[in-house]
C-alpha cells in the first residue's frame, strides 16, 4: 500500500507540474467558449440576405400578409410582374432585385392545394433552413386565405391558434412536470458525456504512460522493486487524481467565464435568434421558466454521492484495461487494432445514454445501467430521473465486480507485456496472458 | 552458507524452456559472474532472482530463507535495457526510485546528496533526465541501483556505453562495494572483464548450466599443460623432438607438454641441455577460450 501510494505521487505530481497540463486546463474551456462562440458567428455569418419576389396569379393571396423573417434573411416582395420573363431575364442580370420567384399559378385550387404545384425558383441554391422556412410561411398564407374563404373571422383564428400547454407528470413522483424532464436530460447528458470525455481522455493518458515505461525500459527496474500490480494500481489513481484536479479547475473556470461572457454572448444570441419560430427551436419562456424552476427539485444529493462512484469506477475498471493495452501494445505504438476491445463499448454507451434520456424507463435504459461496461455512462445520465435503488445497488454491486474482474484480467496482460519487447502480440496470445496458470 | 541458493529451477514460457533444473550457490561477499551466450536464460534467472518472474518450480533461497517480495528491498538490479523517466530531475528521480525501494523520504534525500557527491556530480541534482548523455544518466542509474545499500547488487553489462574514464569509475565503486562485503551478480558478454572482476562464475547455454566454479580454479581445470620458453642462443632440434611445438621463433618457442608430465619436466629438460631460459611461463586459458568451447560443446 505504501508503495501505491508513492507511485501514486510521482504519477501525480509529475503531470501536474508539466506546462502541458497548466495549458490544457486553461485552454480547454477557452476552446469551449470559442467553439460556441464561432458556431453562432459562423451561422449569422453564413445567412446572407435572400429576395423573394411573390406572383399570386389567382389573386387569393392578396390580402395576406407574408412576414419577412425576423433575423433579416428572408424579405418578400409582392409584384405583378409576368413570371416567364422575369424567370428568364432574372438570372442574366447582374445585381438582380430579386433571388428567388415563388410562382401560385393560375390553376392553383385552393379547395385542393396539390392541384396545381407552387413553384419557388432560385438563382442560387437555397439552403436547408431557408427551403423550410419559405414552405412555412406558403403553408401560413394558404391556411389563412383558406379560413378567409370559409368566412371565419380574424378573431376566430386567431382564438383556434391559441396554444394549449399538456402538462406531463409521473405517477409516482407528483412533482415532476415537462421542466423537470427537460432539465433532467440536460444534467443527465452533460453527466454522461463528462463520464465518456473522461474516459477517453485520462484513459489514453494512462495507456500512454505504460507505453512509455515499457518503451524507455525504466519498466523492468520498477518491477524489480515493486510488483506489477501495484505500478498498474499506482498508475491508474494518480492519474485519476489528475484529472478529478482538472475537472475541478474547469468548473471553477467555466464558472469564472460564464459570469464575464455570459452577457456578451446573451447579446450575440439574442441578435441571432435564429429563423423566428423555425422548428423545435421555438422555446416557450413558461417553460423555460419550469426547467430552471426543476433544477432545485432534482435528486442533487443522489447526484453528488452517486457521481463520483461511477466517475471512479467507470475510471478504475477502463483506465485498467487501458492500462493492458499499453502494455500489449509494441514499442512503437502501432497495433491500434489492440485498443477497439476498450473504446467500443464506451461508445456504445454514449448512444445508450442519448436514446436513454429520452426514454428513461426503457429496458434498454435498465440493462445500460446495469451492465458495468456501459453503466457509468448510462447511470448518470439517468441520475437526475431517480432510478429506483434497487437499480442503483444492482448497478453498483456489478459494478464492482466489473472492475475486479477487468483490474486482474489487466493485471495479468501488464504483468506479462511490459516485459515483452520487439514482438506483435495478437489477441490470442493476450488470452493465454489471461487464462494461464503460471 | 551463500547468499544466494538457486536449486533445481526451471522456469518455461509457452513450450520454450528458459531454464531447464538449475542450480548454483553464489557465496557472500563474492562477484559472481553470470555468463552465457544471448537467449542462454541469463535474464529469465536474473528475474527471478528479483521477483519479477517466478520460476515453475524450484527454491531460490536468500540468506537461507525463502526468497519472497521482502528481499526485493536487499537486492539492486541494474539492467541491460534500462531507462529513467525522461520528464524527472535527477534528483527527484533517484528519491522516487530509493523510496520504492523502502527509503524513507529523508533517508532517500541524503543517500542521493551523498552518491551525487561522491561521484562529484552535486550539480545534476536539478538538471532534467533528458539533458543528460548516455555515459552520465548511466552513472545516475548506478546510483539508483546501489542507493538502498542492498546486500545484493546484480549488474547487467553495467559498462555498456560508458568511456574508459567511468568504466575505471564504476568498476572501481564495484570492487569497493566488494570489500564492503555487498555479493555482486555482474552479466556481461565482455570476458576480459569477467577475468579482471569476477571471482566465481557460472556459465549458461540453452537454460542449462554448463560450467560452474571459481575463475582460478576453472583456468587450472581447462589447462592444456602449453609452456611458453624464452630462451638466449641456439637449441638443438633433437631437444624438441619429442615435444609438440606449436609456435616456434628465435629465441622462443610454445609447447604442448603431455599430462603426466609438470612444467618442472619441461624446464629440466632445457636446463640439462644447457639453454639458457629467459623466461617460461605456463599459458593458462582465457575465460573467452573456455567459454567459446564450452558453449560449442553444449
Amino acid at each position: 500500500m505504501g508503495k501505491i501510494w508513492i507511485i501514486v505521487q510521482r504519477e501525480y505530481i509529475t503531470r501536474v507540474k508539466r506546462k502541458s497540463f497548466l495549458i490544457t486546463t486553461l485552454l480547454a474551456p477557452l476552446g469551449f467558449l470559442l467553439l460556441i462562440t464561432s458556431s453562432v458567428v459562423i451561422s449569422t455569418f453564413s445567412q446572407g440576405k435572400t429576395n423573394v419576389a411573390v406572383i399570386d396569379e389567382t389573386g387569393l393571396f392578396k390580402d395576406i400578409p407574408l412576414a419577412d423573417a425576423e433575423d433579416q434573411s428572408v424579405y418578400f416582395y409582392k409584384i405583378d410582374d409576368d413570371y416567364e420573363t422575369l424567370a428568364t431575364t432574372l438570372p442574366k442580370q447582374k445585381d438582380a432585385k430579386y433571388d428567388a420567384i415563388i410562382l401560385i399559378p393560375r390553376n392553383f385550387d385552393i379547395t385542393n392545394p396539390n392541384s396545381a404545384h407552387i413553384a419557388c425558383r432560385s438563382t442560387k441554391r437555397l439552403g436547408m433552413v431557408k427551403q423550410e422556412f419559405l414552405k412555412q410561411r406558403i403553408g401560413e398564407a394558404y391556411q389563412q386565405a383558406r379560413m378567409k374563404m370559409l368566412n371565419i373571422s380574424e378573431a376566430q383564428i386567431n382564438e383556434m391558434q391559441q396554444k394549449v400547454s399538456l402538462n406531463f407528470e409521473s405517477l409516482g413522483n407528483s412533482k415532476e412536470n415537462e421542466g423537470y424532464t427537460t432539465a433532467a436530460a440536460g444534467v443527465g447528458m452533460v453527466m454522461g458525456f463528462a463520464i465518456y470525455i473522461s474516459l477517453f481522455f485520462y484513459g489514453t493518458m494512462i495507456m500512454k504512460g505504460v507505453m512509455e515505461e515499457k518503451s524507455n525500459r525504466i519498466v523492468e527496474v520498477l518491477t524489480s522493486s515493486v510488483k506489477p500490480f501495484q505500478l498498474l494500481m499506482g498508475k491508474i489513481v494518480g492519474i485519476g487524481a489528475v484529472g478529478l484536479t482538472q475537472f475541478v479547475l474547469w468548473i471553477v473556470l467555466m464558472m469564472g467565464i460564464q459570469l464575464l461572457a455570459l452577457p456578451i454572448l446573451g447579446i450575440t444570441m439574442a441578435h441571432q435568434s435564429p429563423m423566428g419560430q423555425m422548428g423545435a427551436a421555438e422555446v416557450d419562456p413558461d417553460i423555460a421558466v419550469a426547467v430552471v424552476n426543476s433544477i432545485s427539485q432534482l435528486p442533487l444529493l443522489q447526484i453528488a454521492l452517486l457521481f463520483p462512484v461511477y466517475f471512479l469506477g467507470g475510471f478504475l475498471l477502463y483506465g485498467s484495461l487501458f492500462a493492458a493495452v499499453g502494455a500489449a501494445m509494441g514499442e512503437d505504438g502501432d497495433q491500434q487494432a489492440l485498443m477497439v476491445p476498450v473504446t467500443v463499448p464506451i461508445i456504445i454507451s454514449i448512444f445508450i445514454a442519448i436514446n436513454v434520456i429520452n426514454n428513461p424507463d426503457s429496458s434498454l435504459g435498465f440493462w445500460g445501467s446495469v451492465i458495468p461496461f456501459t453503466s457509468p455512462v448510462v447511470m448518470s445520465a439517468l441520475l437526475p430521473f431517480k432510478p429506483s435503488w434497487p437499480q442503483i445497488a444492482l448497478s453498483i454491486t456489478l459494478l464492482i465486480g466489473g472492475f475486479v474482474l477487468t483490474t486482474y484480467m489487466a493485471a495479468r496482460i501488464y504483468r506479462v507485456g511490459i516485459l515483452m519487447y520487439g514482438k506483435k502480440v495478437k489477441f490470442k496470445e493476450i488470452a493465454r496472458w489471461i487464462f494461464s496458470n503460471k | 552458507m551463500s547468499l544466494l541458493s538457486l536449486q533445481h529451477i526451471q522456469k518455461r514460457y509457452g513450450t520454450y524452456q528458459a531454464s531447464n533444473d538449475i542450480s548454483f550457490e553464489i557465496p557472500h561477499g563474492k562477484i559472481f559472474g553470470l555468463l552465457g551466450p544471448n537467449g542462454a536464460g541469463k535474464t529469465t534467472l536474473i528475474r527471478m532472482i528479483t521477483r519479477i518472474l517466478y520460476p515453475d518450480s524450484g527454491t531460490i533461497l536468500f540468506n537461507g530463507e525463502q526468497l519472497t517480495d521482502k528481499h526485493t528491498e536487499q537486492t539492486g538490479y541494474m539492467p541491460e535495457e534500462r531507462g529513467l523517466y525522461k520528464k524527472m530531475k535527477v534528483g527527484e528521480h533517484l528519491i522516487y526510485l530509493a523510496r520504492l525501494k523502502g527509503l524513507t523520504k529523508a533517508e532517500a534525500k541524503e543517500a542521493v546528496q551523498q552518491w551525487l557527491e561522491k561521484f562529484e556530480i552535486t550539480g545534476w541534482f536539478n538538471k532534467n533526465i533528458e539533458e543528460l548523455s548516455k555515459g552520465m544518466s548511466q552513472k545516475v542509474q548506478f546510483i539508483a541501483t546501489v542507493i538502498h545499500n542492498p546486500q545484493l547488487l546484480i549488474l547487467d553489462e553495467p559498462f555498456s556505453g560508458l568511456d574508459p574514464i567511468n568504466s575505471k569509475l564504476i568498476e572501481e565503486e564495484i570492487r569497493q562495494l566488494s570489500l564492503q562485503g555487498k555479493t555482486i551478480i555482474f552479466s556481461t558478454h565482455r570476458m576480459e572483464q569477467v577475468e579482471e572482476i569476477c571471482d566465481e562464475i557460472v556459465l549458461v547455454n540453452g537454460g542449462k548450466k554448463i560450467l560452474e566454479g571459481s575463475v582460478k580454479e576453472l583456468k587450472q581445470r581447462f589447462k592444456e599443460n602449453k609452456f611458453h620458453i624464452a630462451y638466449k642462443g641456439e637449441i638443438n632440434d633433437s631437444l624438441l623432438q619429442n615435444l609438440h611445438v606449436i609456435t616456434r621463433s628465435n629465441d622462443a618457442v610454445t609447447v604442448q607438454f603431455s599430462e603426466e608430465h609438470h612444467g618442472n619436466d619441461l624446464l629440466k629438460l632445457f636446463v640439462e641441455n644447457k639453454v639458457e631460459v629467459t623466461s617460461f611461463n605456463e599459458l593458462l586459458p582465457s575465460i573467452n577460450e573456455i567459454f567459446i568451447r564450452k558453449v560449442k560443446e553444449s
